[in-house]
């Protein structure tokens, strides 16, 4: 089982923050601290094969790109960018001539010239974080300003419509992750929590508050394929250098749930940890400031070991991001570092 | 009462600051540069003997402005498509990149980064309030700098700044930080991580000054909110 790197593509020499992937067309997008969105192909990646597509409108954020989420089950694709701007756009695909004909040859002429189709106003302060549920109906964004807004959109993803403003969180709003099959949002705060929200008759409440961290959280993230349909856990990793894990136990007749931290994950990280990823076959991968990227294994219920490290992934830089993604069926981990590269790691069982 | 009542703090004068014993080689580490431009400095000083030579000073603003224009041209790694080729040319690199590597060594080896040097990128900084710097009015101090380095430049390294505000309610602590980390972030390699925190018991929002210094995404935003930014030039004006 090993880590290693296939190839580290040098997009600019300011931080990137994060990526997010489509398979539609295998895009990913790149969001950075030198206000652009960059998309990169991944051709082959056993051949190192990857191409700079495109960088789109740079005129359009004034300040750093801080994240970027592709909308799940959008023809032609669509990605939503949040930026310490305050503004949020979002960018849609010109539909191709191909329009109806070929759909698989539209979307990759399509991919290579995104136009800006909406921006969207409302936080006071910096955009951190912004997620898509699952079917792509509700777009969730966090910001400094303590607040999580969620947006209702159409079809063509022109028109937003702010369903809820949750201010529960005391301080800044790092993170925003959505349940892979259900409307259910986790996000992450510098006031050391996690929150929950559900949905009751077309509004928004905080369902459970997560307390257990000594630190910010910087991010959470649903397990992707659980044993059991009614089982719901979320990973997590903060300042305090710890990736825990959670694990719902069931919700009252009110619909509040009872979440218990069920693991604390071997302790391997020196520094704060930014970002964790749990992948499709139920590995957890965590990165942040020492640089390391590991990747844990749960070898029984509610037990976990390291199953392997790469110090100083980024060289002697802090990393922003991991993502486990699949390309054509193959795992691959992609890293966002503060030296300008998005670095794309083999994961070999 | 007086609503000022850090209008005259205690100052220590300019030549009582801690100092390291002069010498020419000393002022060469303070500044930016690549190990070449170093390299190039130390030869023009051995002409001319003084680091006020005009010459040099034009040499090192020279090396400053390639270093601010140094951005890549957006590759689209067409490269990464021949592969035979491309294979020897990169272990070519790798040879390059270890002799390189490993002459950088040799220099931060034989001088690896201690407090004094600490100090002196930040005992300079004005203080907001103040007519004074950071150092005459004891909120930087020697003492209160711990330095975690191996002098290796492939290895991260780690600073640790303890900071002490004039008065324990001091509403520019963190302006002050900010200053500070900006101060570094520019003038150290990037290798470097600076945790800076308040001395315990020196201000009555001990924690979440501390919390807000250190957080990696609050600093990054500020460092893009032009007013904060002009505040921290006039702040570092006075750095030397």
């Amino acid at each position: 089982m090993s880590i290693s790197l296939i190839k580290s593509l040098k997009l600019q020499n300011n931080r990137a923050w994060a990526t997010d992937f489509t398979s539609q067309g295998n895009i990913l997008a790149v969001a950075s601290e030198d206000h652009k969105i960059k998309l990169v192909k991944i051709t082959d990646p056993e051949k190192k094969q990857f191409k700079l597509l495109s960088v789109l409108d740079d005129t359009v954020h004034k300040k750093a790109v801080r994240s970027v989420a592709w909308r799940p089950h959008s023809f032609p694709p669509c990605l939503a960018a949040g930026s310490f701007d305050a503004t949020v756009s979002i960018w849609s695909s010109v539909p191709g001539e191909f329009e109806g004909e070929d759909e698989e040859e539209e979307l990759d002429n399509a991919d290579e010239d995104m136009e800006l189709l909406a921006i969207i106003e409302g936080h006071e302060h910096e955009i951190k974080g912004v997620s898509w549920s699952y079917d792509g109906m509700f777009l969730a964004t966090c910001s400094r300003d303590k607040s999580v807004w969620i947006w209702e959109t159409d079809e063509a993803g022109e028109d937003f419509e702010c369903v809820s403003v949750l201010q529960e969180h005391s301080q800044d709003v790092k993170h925003v992750s959505w349940h892979p099959r259900k409307y259910l949002l986790a996000s992450s705060s510098y006031d050391d929590t996690i929150r929950l929200w559900g949905e009751f008759d077309d509004d928004w409440e905080c369902v459970a508050v997560l307390n257990g961290h000594e630190g910010t959280v910087w991010s959470s993230d649903f397990e992707k394929n659980t044993e059991s349909p009614e089982s719901i856990r979320l990973c997590s990793g903060s300042d305090d250098s710890t990736v825990r894990v959670w694990n719902y136990q069931g919700e009252d007749p009110d619909g509040q749930q009872e979440w218990v931290c069920e693991s604390v994950l071997p302790k391997i990280h020196k520094r704060q940890i930014y970002s964790v990823s749990w992948s499709e076959n139920g590995l957890i991968s965590s990165t942040g400031s020492d640089g390391s990227l590991v990747v844990y294994k749960e070898t029984q219920p509610g037990q976990w070991e390291i199953l392997a490290k790469k110090e100083l992934s980024h060289q002697i830089n802090e990393v922003n991001e991991v993502k486990w993604i699949s390309v054509d069926g193959k795992d691959l981990i992609v890293t966002s570092g503060d030296d300008g590269c998005v670095n794309i790691w083999n994961w070999t069982q | 009462m007086s609503d000022f009542i850090n209008e005259s703090p205690d100052a220590l004068d300019e030549t009582q600051l801690p100092k390291r014993k002069e010498d020419a080689n000393d002022q060469l580490l303070g500044s930016l540069g690549t190990s070449q431009a170093l390299d190039r400095k130390k030869l023009l000083l051995k002409i001319d003997h003084s680091t006020h030579s005009p010459a040099l000073q034009n040499v090192e603003l020279l090396d400053k402005l390639l270093l601010l224009n140094s951005v890549p041209e957006l590759t689209s790694d067409e490269e990464s498509l021949d592969d035979g080729e491309n294979e020897v040319d990169e272990s070519n690199n790798h040879k390059i990149n270890d002799i390189v590597a490993s002459s950088q060594e040799d220099v931060e080896l034989a001088d690896p980064v201690d407090p004094q040097e600490i100090y002196d990128l930040t005992a300079h900084i004005s203080d907001p309030e103040h007519p004074l710097s950071l150092g005459q009015l004891s909120i930087v101090n020697l003492e209160d700098i711990e330095v975690h380095d191996d002098g290796n430049p492939n290895h991260m390294a780690e600073i640790i700044i303890r900071i002490t505000p004039t008065i324990t309610h001091c509403s520019l602590a963190t302006l002050i930080g900010l200053g500070i980390r900006v101060r570094l972030e520019r003038a150290m390699p990037p290798r470097f991580r600076f945790t800076i925190i308040l001395k315990k018991g020196t201000h009555s929002s001990e924690n979440q000054v501390n919390k807000q210094l250190n957080d990696k995404e609050r600093v990054a935003a500020a460092c893009e909110n032009e007013q904060l930014l002009g505040v921290v030039a006039n702040m570092l004006s006075t750095c030397k």
